[in-house]
């Protein structure tokens, strides 16, 4: 199960946070700024995307200057975890068009709808591009 | 007005970056003004800054209640940007999530797919139990929506609302299976995927879902379905064993052909997990040839953790790990890569190979992967200590010269050599050295206590080189082991006879060690190894080479008083072990200068004694002083240092006279402390002893000390002879907790404000209040606690301590133990 879903600046500003699993303020606020410190500092090169974190693993990617964190379980597969992290990315850039950080300042919600097909209470619900972009075009007329 | 909208307040909060905290406070008050119009749109328009200003950090829960009214509007993009603020923001003590109720099952029912949906995302997310509880049937019958992106949204909502509402499970379950026959593999894949995380608690249940899920396994293409399958097979494999059998097949046909990573190592890790990798049924890999499954599944992983991307090696360790639990012939092959894995750069890999060298060292290994791990450690920029002594602290037989100011080699021993002068050029890295992190050293040090005392030493060949080892984590660690450490040291000092010799001079090597005992008095750190080492040093010092005697003095550091005390005891303790061993050895070899010396060091330890415990002077140097003042330490301190005070002057009287033979009180001393050769004991041990006939432990030993719940103060119980205070001590509390507990146990019955309570064996005397004399105490600025049961054994123990610096020195009766919780004897009587 993912635990939370976090998309940070490198200055750990947040641009996209969800949280699924019952966490007070204080605790998110914690959270966030104890994943920035884990993430920023670590060197793409030599060291792998997973972190261990807490009882659970961070598993995170890094896209330009923003850095997508998703926090699951120890016995979820990691690997299946970069690949929908990937996918997300995937389909942000196919519905934005080049999609840059600004994109996602300014249209979060968007954003947000993307991310609630895709995932849903903590699993990964949709994993087919074109069904994704379908209904993003769907709910795109409906406005 | 014009009111700001979204995109507005963004381009404004990038313009005024200076002042980002005014401009957010401005918009905040301008959004507080806004969201109280009733136009739906300018609601829905502040609801959505409020929104990007609470990813921002600042709060929104004000605003709940307006929250709700824009998620009520008819209009698809307000409704949806209430149901995103309320997912945001809303948590579980939100007053108005009832309001909601109603809300939600009318969206829940609407026309539109959209709103469906929208109604389950929100409800996914904010669900609390009532909530849960109201809504669960709402939502089971949409999971027979025509729609399938409906469906699927539905059966992920359900497993969150019956994490909240459990009574909704038995319901749940057969709809789930429902869906997994369903048409569509989105929803497919959403319901494996929930009956995955529903069986990870309770796997049992769910094993009449097997065969259909063994079915999807042979028939879907999709990985990330199968990949989910697979998963919860690792999760049923293990309860059923028939499943392992009939899962070979499929898994040896993906594991063979699958060319996706993630999927092959799921079905690895299932494999193994799930001990798959046991059914003896042979399989064809690449090239056509038959073989194990295992050895199939060993040289996949290989792929993993021998690649250069460190995200595969990363799991491939994780697994291998699991391989190395249940097949370790497997993975004994591999030492070589998984040591070289020990030096990656990241830590999260160094953490995992730990784990698995730790699990696969041999007779052979052993010395070479602690000495790299030992190494390492030493090598990283934030050793704490290095040792003073230009000798290296492991000779082991061989005296090399440390090399100065270099860095650490290794000799032909294999030991390394740790530089004797200040700190050791780390080499520069990018990134920060795994190394240095306290979890890695902590689990390192872990690893190699484990590793070396695995299976009572089996691995052990040369037990020399553990102690010094031992002795080099104690500088090199960096972090606070030394519990651990000192518990090693003490193991195999005790239980091998042969490595005492070795041992013993390594305890005086790390005694002598200034550094680390103004350490230990600093801040404690170290404290615990060093009074091992005292001890060590004071129990085996006839091991010692016979050389001029500082073994004493050693054991009596300046920095004493400041170590705990029981820390303090060992020390002091020690120290008269080994001053009557070398009054011993003195007395073999008497000589005319032998007086001298015995009095040159016998006053010198005193002086010692009266320095560390007395530094302002108060003591003289004479024994009686001393131990007169002894009396105002910690209890085992006190104790100690009382008997050691004995001790000289027993010696200074016997010494005072000069003779031409040593006096026998010299070489007899040193048998009080070698009587009984101390053994390692099993913890289970002292509950067997049987108690002797006659003997009831719970009979009080001297008066019951009378109950002082009263403001008065009565007189003190009378002293028991000195001789029962020697036999106190050493049968130990027992005693003492008994006639304590009784005392504090009448004082709580007699307190108005404890409820009930029977009292418990003797009779109880109730001290009437005219009868107590009225005695001038002078209490000076002693403060009275008053009221309450603690009040009353507390002030049982003021009493006792004002009593025993007033009389002259007699022992006393032990304090009454104010905290009975750990004592399973007399039943509590129960708080109010």
């Amino acid at each position: 199960m993912i635990r939370f879903i976090l998309v940070q600046n490198r200055q750990g500003k947040t641009r996209l946070e969800k949280w699924y699993g019952g966490y007070t303020e204080q605790e998110r606020q914690k959270l966030k700024a104890e994943v920035h410190r884990t993430v920023a500092s670590r060197d793409q090169k030599h060291q792998s995307n997973f972190v261990e974190f807490h009882n659970n693993r961070i598993v995170y990617r890094r896209y330009a200057g923003l850095f997508f964190c998703f926090c699951i379980d120890t016995n979820d597969n990691e690997l299946s975890c970069l690949e929908a992290i990937h996918l997300f990315v995937e389909v942000l850039d196919a519905y934005h068009g080049n999609v840059c950080e600004l994109d996602l300042v300014f249209n979060f919600y968007w954003v947000y709808a993307v991310l609630d097909e895709m995932f849903l209470a903590g699993e990964i619900q949709e994993t087919s591009r074109s069904v994704i972009l379908a209904r993003m075009d769907q709910l795109g007329n409906l406005e | 007005m014009f009111e700001k909208t979204l995109s507005d307040l963004i381009q404004g909060l990038r313009a005024n970056k200076r002042n980002e905290a005014e401009y957010i406070q401005r918009s905040l008050e301008e959004i507080q003004r806004e969201v109280q119009q009733s136009d739906m749109r300018c609601k829905s328009a502040a609801v959505d800054k409020l929104n990007y200003l609470h990813m921002l950090g600042y709060d929104m829960n004000w605003a709940s209640f307006n929250v709700v009214e824009v998620m009520a509007s008819p209009r698809f993009g307000e409704k949806r940007t209430g149901y995103l603020a309320a997912a945001q923001s809303f948590n579980q003590e939100t007053d108005v999530l009832m309001l909601v109720t109603n809300l939600i099952r009318k969206d829940l029912a609407a026309p539109s797919a959209m709103e469906v949906g929208l109604a389950l995302d929100g409800l996914a997310q904010t669900a609390t139990a009532e909530l849960a509880a109201d809504l669960f049937d709402d939502v089971l019958a949409v999971l027979g929506h025509p729609r399938a992106c409906v469906r699927k949204k539905a059966v992920v909502c359900l497993y969150r609302l019956v994490q909240r509402h459990p009574e909704g499970l038995p319901a749940l379950v057969p709809q789930l299976k429902e869906r997994l026959d369903d048409p569509d593999p989105s929803v497919v894949s959403a319901a494996v995927g929930v009956v995955c995380e529903l069986a990870r608690t309770d796997p049992r249940s769910y094993l009449p879902l097997a065969p259909k899920l063994y079915h999807l396994l042979t028939t879907l293409t999709n990985n990330w379905i199968l990949i989910k399958i697979v998963n919860l097979f690792a999760a049923l494999a293990p309860i059923e064993p028939r499943l392992a059998r009939k899962l070979h097949g499929p898994l040896s046909r993906l594991v063979t052909t699958t060319s996706a990573m993630s999927l092959l190592y799921e079905c690895i890790h299932t494999a193994v997990v799930g001990d798959v990798i046991g059914v003896p049924l042979p399989v064809p890999d690449a090239i056509g040839r038959e073989t194990d499954f295992a050895e199939l599944c060993a040289q996949k992983l290989e792929v993993f953790y021998q690649s250069r991307d460190h995200n595969l090696r990363y799991v491939g360790l994780v697994t291998l790990a699991r391989l190395q639990a249940r097949r370790p012939d497997l993975v004994a092959g591999q030492y070589a890569t998984v040591l070289a894995c020990l030096d990656d750069p990241d830590l999260s890999i160094r953490m995992r190979a730990i784990e698995v060298v730790a699990a696969m060292t041999t007779r052979k290994t052993l010395v070479g992967t602690v000495n790299h791990i030992v190494a390492q450690l030493a090598r990283s920029s934030t050793v704490a200590l290095h040792p003073a002594g230009p000798a290296a602290l492991m000779a082991a037989g061989s005296a090399p010269a440390a090399a100065e100011g270099d860095l650490p080699q290794t000799d032909a021993h294999g030991t390394s050599l740790v530089s004797a002068q200040g700190a050791i050029a780390a080499p520069k890295r990018d990134c920060a050295d795994p190394a240095d992190s306290p979890e890695y050293r902590l689990a390192a040090v872990e690893a190699i206590a484990g590793m070396c005392s695995r299976e009572s030493y089996g691995n052990m060949v040369d037990f020399e080189w553990y102690v010094a080892t031992l002795a080099d984590l104690v500088y090199v660690a960096g972090v606070d082991v030394d519990r651990l450490l000192s518990e090693r040291l003490l193991d195999v000092t005790v239980r091998v006879r042969q490595v005492r010799r070795f041992s013993v001079a390594v305890a005086r090597r790390l005694l002598a060690d200034a550094r680390l005992a103004g350490r230990a008095a600093a801040d404690g750190a170290n404290a615990a190894t060093l009074a091992t080492a005292a001890y060590i040093l004071g129990e085996y010092c006839p091991l010692l080479p016979a050389e001029p005697d500082d073994a004493t003095l050693l054991l009596l550091p300046p920095g004493l008083a400041s170590l705990s005390d029981d820390q303090q005891a060992v020390f002091v303790q020690a120290a008269a072990k080994a001053y009557t061993n070398w009054l011993r050895d003195v007395a073999g070899d008497w000589s005319a200068d032998a007086w001298e010396a015995v009095r040159s060091v016998t006053a010198s330890i005193q002086r010692t004694l009266a320095q560390i415990f007395f530094p302002d002077g108060a003591a003289g140097t004479s024994g009686d002083a001393v131990a007169r003042l002894a009396a105002g330490l910690p209890l085992q301190a006190g104790c100690r240092l009382r008997q050691l005070a004995e001790i000289i002057k027993t010696v200074s009287v016997a010494t005072s006279n000069l003779g031409d033979a040593a006096p026998p009180v010299c070489a007899e001393l040193h048998a009080l402390f070698t009587m009984y050769e101390l053994n390692p004991v099993s913890a289970a041990a002292q509950g067997k002893v049987p108690v002797p006939e006659g003997l009831d432990l719970d009979a009080p030993i001297g008066d019951p000390i009378p109950d002082t719940s009263h403001k008065v103060l009565p007189p003190p119980p009378p002293p028991p002879p000195p001789a029962a205070a020697a036999q106190l001590h050493q049968r130990g509390s027992r005693h003492d907790r008994g006639s304590g507990d009784r005392a504090a146990h009448r004082a709580r019955e007699n307190d108005p404000f404890y409820l009930g309570g029977a009292a418990h064996g003797a009779a109880r005397e109730l001290p009437d209040v005219d009868d107590i004399p009225v005695m001038a105490l002078d209490l000076g600025d002693k403060p009275r606690s008053s009221g309450g049961g603690g009040g009353g054994s507390k002030k049982a123990k003021k009493a006792k301590k004002k009593h025993r610096r007033d009389r002259p020195r007699t022992p006393s009766p032990p304090p009454p133990a104010v905290d009975i919780a750990g004592d399973e004897d007399v039943p509590e009587a129960p708080p109010a």
